[in-house]
């Protein structure tokens, strides 16, 4: 897929939960020991201005109908790795995004109750917005000092700084390349901050963090 | 596992990482070998089926027109980390993804050659001694509602794999086993499970 002016070929993308410390205090959720993996499938991403797709599916049934955006900072990765200790992580990264990690909330609530994987909701088409653009490591010289926000019709509804995130880059290459191999143009998704809510068909989300730009991208509904 | 009877068939994402041919070795983590905590692998073997062309939101009467074949393919899963992470309401992701998690083969069956998918025996030896043996005819959820059903959530993309899930007998591996997982009309994978080797 192209984001900006490049194209990259992900095999995957690995999110992380929980992994701002004011978003940790709005879900109640337990500070984790380790970085909270999840994946969402490819046929989520979309670009920028392209449309998020509210599935009927969802709209049409009361114990599912909240979907929720969640603005988040990506890292792309450079070269296959595996193993990767703390010290050497900038090596393999190309660059940084924004993501935006659209949630079936409801339907994500319901399957963790019932102590089952987090996928379905996750993984909707449209469901992983990601650009403007790659913002290159050297363009960038300190990924955690990022301000980042989501404006939902123009109203900020999310906004903190990347130094807020709990486990920071390095931990989470390190951790996450113990356990798996990374290929170039993987996706890694850091984490949303607060102010977490829903989004309906007709909303326009932008989505901003410092030195990388605007990821902006309308919803519609299924069908329409 | 005590598992309760599904309403919808229950999915879970495993990422291509995990994918090794017939022959190549398991490499099982050092991370969960040397931990009391995580040192349980174990050995689940499936029919799996291929996606043919892009498809989304597909009627049950339909899904047969988007299916290119059947293989075999052993969901390896690390379970004593797959329990502590469902008893703590995780995800179920790192247990199931670790590099070499998915043997998938020895061939793809073409779609036409299996009159019958849901009357295939099924089995998995580990060093000749049998520890699954059942018939595809036992699956709660056929593949036709598999592939309608997912398809409402995902579009489905041409090479796309489809594991339709494990009959009883799930047992754990160790270095040095040698697993075999057969299925009637497509043949056997045969995978040496090895340590993972200092680096």
């Amino acid at each position: 897929m192209r984001i900006g002016t490049r194209t990259i070929n992900p095999t995957k993308i690995i999110c992380i939960g929980t992994n701002y410390m004011d978003h940790i205090e709005e879900t109640g959720l337990d500070v984790p020991k380790e970085p909270v993996l999840f994946p969402k499938t490819l046929n989520c991403l979309i670009s920028d201005n392209e449309p998020i797709i509210y599935p009927k599916f969802l709209f049409n049934q009361r114990k599912y109908n909240r979907v929720d955006y969640e603005v988040e900072l990506a890292f792309i990765i450079k070269d296959k790795c595996k193993h990767v200790p703390m010290d050497d992580t900038f090596n393999h990264i190309l660059g940084y995004t924004v993501f935006n990690d659209i949630t079936a909330r409801k339907m994500q609530a319901k399957d963790i109750v019932s102590k089952l994987p987090w996928f379905r909701s996750k993984s909707f088409d449209t469901f992983g917005p990601i650009g403007p653009r790659i913002a290159l490591t050297d363009e960038i010289q300190d990924p955690h000092n990022l301000n980042i926000e989501l404006k939902l019709n123009g109203e900020t509804k999310q906004f903190s700084n990347t130094k807020n995130l709990l486990f920071k880059i390095p931990k989470l290459m390190e951790y996450i390349t113990t356990m798996f191999t990374l290929e170039p143009g993987d996706i890694i998704a850091t984490g949303t901050p607060s102010g977490i809510g829903s989004i309906q068909p007709g909303d326009l989300i932008e989505a901003t963090i410092e030195k990388i730009g605007t990821l902006t991208n309308k919803v519609v509904m299924e069908g329409e | 596992m005590n598992a309760q009877v599904p309403k919808n068939p229950v999915f879970f994402a495993k990422t291509v990482n995990t994918l090794v041919t017939d022959e190549n070795p398991i490499v099982y983590p050092k991370i969960l070998y040397e931990n009391q905590e995580y040192n349980l692998v174990d050995h689940e073997v499936e029919l799996a089926f291929i996606i043919s062309q892009p498809c989304k939101n597909i009627q049950v009467e339909e899904a047969n027109k988007y299916i290119e074949g059947y293989s075999i393919f052993l969901d390896i899963t690390a379970r004593k980390m797959q329990i502590s992470d469902r008893n703590i309401n995780l995800p179920w992701y790192r247990s199931k993804n670790f590099d070499t998690f998915g043997p998938i083969g020895p061939r793809i069956v073409p779609f036409n050659d299996i009159e019958d998918p849901h009357n295939l025996n099924i089995e998995l030896s580990i060093n000749g001694d049998f520890r699954q043996q059942s018939n595809t005819k036992y699956m709660i959820f056929k593949i036709p509602e598999i592939l309608s059903y997912i398809s409402k959530f995902l579009t489905l993309f041409t090479g796309d794999i489809v594991a339709t899930g494990t009959p009883s007998g799930v047992g754990p591996i160790q270095p040095g086993d040698s697993i075999k997982a057969s299925i009637e009309k497509i043949g056997s994978i045969s995978h040496k499970v090895i340590l993972e080797k200092d680096d």
